[in-house]
């Protein structure tokens, strides 16, 4: 009994378990000098962003009386904290994800895993070690922001509660984010494959699975019966609706359960994945010890046994491909969509891929739902988001992975001239992307047919996905291009998204109310990919929409209510521009391609 | 065919290299040899094309690297010390992908990647993927890759790392091969007897500068080494000791473990007087064997063993 006692306390003791790896990781990040920028970042825009929150809630819209203004404070601090857990919420995933996203993969490529197994350091400080030295990071991040809440908490009287919840509610999600990533990055050693499997994985759990039950069992049980369950997996809608709680008491009563529920079930959810990691780092570890270079599937083995290849190690499966064409245009359609996956794989991913989308229109179906154009606007609103993870990150990979692979200075030393480089790198992130914006297409065209979106949405969505491609391809070729690890490219080029598309509306909102009648926020809303989707879907989506004649059209921009022609010219003039900015970039990423090499 | 005047390149305030002057004959297999950081690899970086010199000139052909990069990429093979390989792609792939990337007609790629990989001994892995290889196979693809252009200069940053004993005699034999093809060939080494069993001029760097270049015999003058001869002989030892420093030709006797060094007067040789005269004395040879001079004794006296 006292031996299993103290194996137990030796288990959960922090220092045991955090071990050298720990130590290590907290040594290497401290001379990072991307943490420190980081924090800053984090810290620069948290403050433009509480700033922007308090003059839109407190100081605008005319001059109001003292007695009013404090009325209004604590309103104000409500949207304050509400507003920043959200920040951090969504930003403390993202980087969790990204942060985690070569935990081990680096350790596999370097090929020290091995190394580590020789030492009495077991799998499972390994694993821990690498977590808890990033949430570290993590919670350093959200520790910067405690000041602030304590003082808006204090001026604005919200309830300690929502904070604490707040904050554990989103340590929790990170943890759970950055458990997957970790354990994804046994399996990829490229970031961007991590990161991406990371989002598709959570967005099955956080939005599929609840859209898909909701609308199931929305005739069969009463909605009170099963929104607390799904809020209770959910931690986007447990933070949604404890803010809900603080302006509509209402609201807070749909919570039969209470919040630490929720973390609890969140870190039992961690507790699965790590369990499952520390299994297989060691099984990777041991393989890699023993000489072995990478794991075989059974499938792979059979064919291996069946060619009659090599040794073990060696592999070798399916017929060699002679070069045609341009060679990188040729190398970067070659390699798999999905690093790792072969042709095969692919074509299975892509196949769940449809089948889910058919399982939605069969729910749709059942619910007689999909003639609506706010079913369509959620589709296409669905397609653009994922869309655009899936452009933002190969993107920002494309050169970085070459960089780290060190095939970059080979492929340098050629006489490729460096816009054949540029046009094969761009046509590989396009190929990559494509898959999502085909089934945007084919979803679009099907409902076309069917009768629920005006054919003019084809038009006006293909120039909404175009600049989008373009632009975000150019902006990750320039990261990419620019710096020299791919974590480093794929935060940047997600950062200029958010500051585009999220950062820059809400600053111009306080600035157009300042100027008295400035349309900087309405331009610069109009520019954003999402808010475009939703105008042109919600215009012309739904079958009484898709009936009618091409003037009698009718979108909602932020703003204003106009015509397919003026529609037409702002999508057109958004397009000249970022297609425009996104040949700027890719041009200076070519600059730059010999500049940083090693 | 490769010549550089007053290279240097610095990475912020570190000098890499400064002041390099360096020629190499067409045709001549080049061994650069020094310390680790002592700037081998930036040299052969700059060469490549893939860096841009602080100052100085380096010219491959009469093509300035800097000026004529694209040229000069189509004449030289290089290949650096951590090679990386594509994932996904077999080895005739990655073969036929560089010699695509150098211009090769498709007609005659395969006919150019298949006598590669004769050459090279990997017919057999042509169907393998690359990212499976050993190390030491990826290594002799990194080989394979760089002859498939046929270039005229090779630049070979560590070749024979990670390799086993027969795989770096067969580098060192194709290094020989490709040599009478007419090929100029850099190579740097830390294995220095391999350098010297086939290299016609050696090149010492260490911090960033040139502390010699030239041929076996110049390194022999340079550093003022005479000719020496080891002695074994089978009995009275000391005797041998005192027969032999009273030779006027002879300026050193040593006696060293189980054998005795006689060293001469500079442009003296005499293996024979040494033998007749320990005969005449009575005293049987076992064996009369002259010291050469190594590289690795060349290169731990020209340089001081300090790392950047």
């Amino acid at each position: 009994m006292t031996a299993v006692l103290s194996k137990f306390w030796k288990v959960l003791n922090p220092a045991w378990l955090t071990g050298p790896i720990f130590g290590k990781e907290l040594r290497v990040s401290s001379r990072r000098r991307r943490n420190y920028v980081l924090r800053f970042a984090h810290l620069i825009l948290l403050t433009v962003f509480v700033a922007m929150v308090w003059l839109t809630a407190v100081q605008l819209y005319g001059r109001p009386s003292n007695a009013l203004q404090s009325a209004r404070m604590s309103q104000a601090g409500i949207v304050i904290i509400g507003a920043i857990i959200f920040f951090q919420f969504v930003l403390t995933q993202l980087i969790a994800v990204v942060m985690l996203s070569t935990s081990i993969s680096d350790e596999i490529y370097h090929r020290t895993l091995g190394v580590l197994m020789t030492t009495p350091i077991n799998s499972l400080q390994i694993v821990m070690g690498k977590l808890l030295s990033k949430l570290l990071q993590l919670i350093l991040l959200l520790a910067i922001t405690l000041p602030l809440l304590a003082i808006v908490r204090v001026f604005g009287g919200v309830p300690w509660d929502y904070v604490v919840s707040g904050l554990c509610i989103t340590l929790t999600a990170a943890l759970f984010a950055g458990s997957l990533s970790l354990y994804f990055s046994i399996h990829s050693r490229r970031a961007y494959v991590v990161i991406l499997k990371t989002v598709f994985t959570l967005a099955f759990f956080y939005a599929f699975i609840p859209a898909i039950t909701i609308a199931l069992l929305r005739e069969r049980a009463p909605e009170r019966a099963t929104l607390p369950v799904l809020v209770l997996l959910n931690p986007f809608a447990m933070l949604v609706i404890k803010t809900t709680s603080l302006t509509a008491p209402a609201a807070g009563a749909m919570l039969l359960c209470r919040w630490w529920w929720h973390c609890v079930i969140m870190l039992a959810c961690t507790v699965v994945v790590l369990a499952r990691s520390v299994q297989i780092v060691r099984r990777v570890a041991l393989r890699q010890a023993s000489g072995q270079l990478r794991p075989e599937s059974k499938r792979r083995r059979k064919r291996r046994c069946r060619a009659g290849a090599g040794t073990q190690a060696e592999q070798s499966y399916g017929p060699v491909r002679r070069v045609r064409g341009p060679c990188v245009i040729w190398k970067e359609i070659r390699a798999p969509i999905i690093q790792g996956a072969d042709r095969t794989n692919s074509i299975i991913g892509l196949g769940i891929a449809v089948a889910a989308l058919l399982v939605t229109y069969a729910v749709c179906m059942l619910n007689r739902c999909l003639d609506d154009n706010t079913t369509q606007v959620s589709y296409v609103l669905v397609f653009v988001i994922l869309g655009l993870v899936v452009n933002i990150v190969p993107a920002a990979a494309s050169i970085t992975s070459e960089k780290e692979t060190r095939c970059w200075p080979i492929l340098l030393a050629t006489p490729i001239d460096d816009w054949s480089i540029l046009l094969g790198k761009a046509v590989g992130v396009v190929r990559r992307c494509l898959p999502i914006w085909l089934l945007l297409a084919g979803h679009v065209l099907l409902f076309v047919g069917k009768g629920y979106i005006h054919p003019v949405a084809v038009v006006h969505l293909a120039l909404v996905v175009t600049w989008l491609i373009v632009f975000l391809s150019g902006s990750g070729l320039y990261f990419s291009a620019r710096l020299r690890r791919t974590t480093s490219a794929v935060v940047a080029n997600i950062a200029l998204a958010i500051v585009l598309w999220g950062a820059l509306p809400m600053l111009f909102g306080p600035v157009d109310a300042i100027a008295r009648g400035g349309l900087l926020s309405e331009r610069c809303m109009s520019a954003n990919p999402f808010v475009q989707a939703v105008v042109i879907t919600h215009g012309a989506g739904g079958a009484y929409n898709a009936s009618v004649a091409l003037s009698q059209l009718r979108y909602e921009w932020p703003g204003r209510i106009l015509q397919t022609a003026a529609t037409t010219k702002i999508l057109l003039t958004t397009w000249i521009i970022y297609v425009l900015a996104g040949v700027f970039l890719a041009w200076r990423a070519k600059r730059l391609f010999r500049r940083n090499i090693f | 065919m490769i010549q550089t005047k007053r290279l240097t390149k610095y990475y912020g305030n570190l000098a890499a290299v400064i002041d390099l002057d360096l020629t190499i004959e067409e045709g001549d297999i080049f061994g650069f040899i020094g310390p680790n950081g002592a700037g081998k690899t930036t040299t052969m970086r700059i060469l490549a094309t893939l860096l841009e010199p602080t100052r100085g000139t380096a010219l491959i052909n009469g093509l300035s690297v800097t000026k004529q990069g694209k040229k000069v990429r189509r004449l030289v093979g290089y290949m650096p010390d951590f090679m990386g390989v594509y994932d996904d792609l077999k080895v005739f792939e990655y073969l036929e992908f560089f010699a695509a990337a150098f211009g090769i007609e498709r007609r005659r790629r395969k006919s150019i990647v298949e006598g590669v990989l004769e050459l090279t001994d990997l017919k057999s892995k042509q169907n393998v993927d690359v990212d499976s290889l050993s190390r030491g196979m990826q290594q002799r693809l990194g080989v394979a890759r760089v002859l498939v252009h046929d270039p005229k200069v090779l630049i070979l940053d560590e070749p024979a790392s990670g390799l086993d004993p027969r795989a770096r005699i067969e580098i060192r034999e194709l290094l020989r091969e490709l040599k009478k093809m007419g090929k100029t060939i850099m190579i740097s080494s830390h294995i220095l007897s391999e350098l010297e069993e086939i290299c016609d001029r050696v090149g010492i760097i260490e911090h960033g500068r040139m502390v010699f270049s030239g041929s076996m015999e110049e390194i022999i003058s340079r550093l003022g080494i005479q000719n020496k001869v080891r002695v074994k002989v089978l009995n009275n030892r000391q005797k041998a000791v005192e027969l032999l420093s009273a030779l006027p030709q002879v300026r050193q006797v040593q006696t060293l473990d189980d054998y005795i060094a006689v060293a001469f007067h500079e442009g003296q040789t005499g293996d024979g007087i040494i033998a007749r005269t320990l005969v005449n004395g009575g005293i049987d040879i076992i064996s009369i064997q002259p010291e050469k001079l190594k590289l690795d004794d060349a290169f731990l006296q020209l340089t001081k063993g300090i790392v950047h």
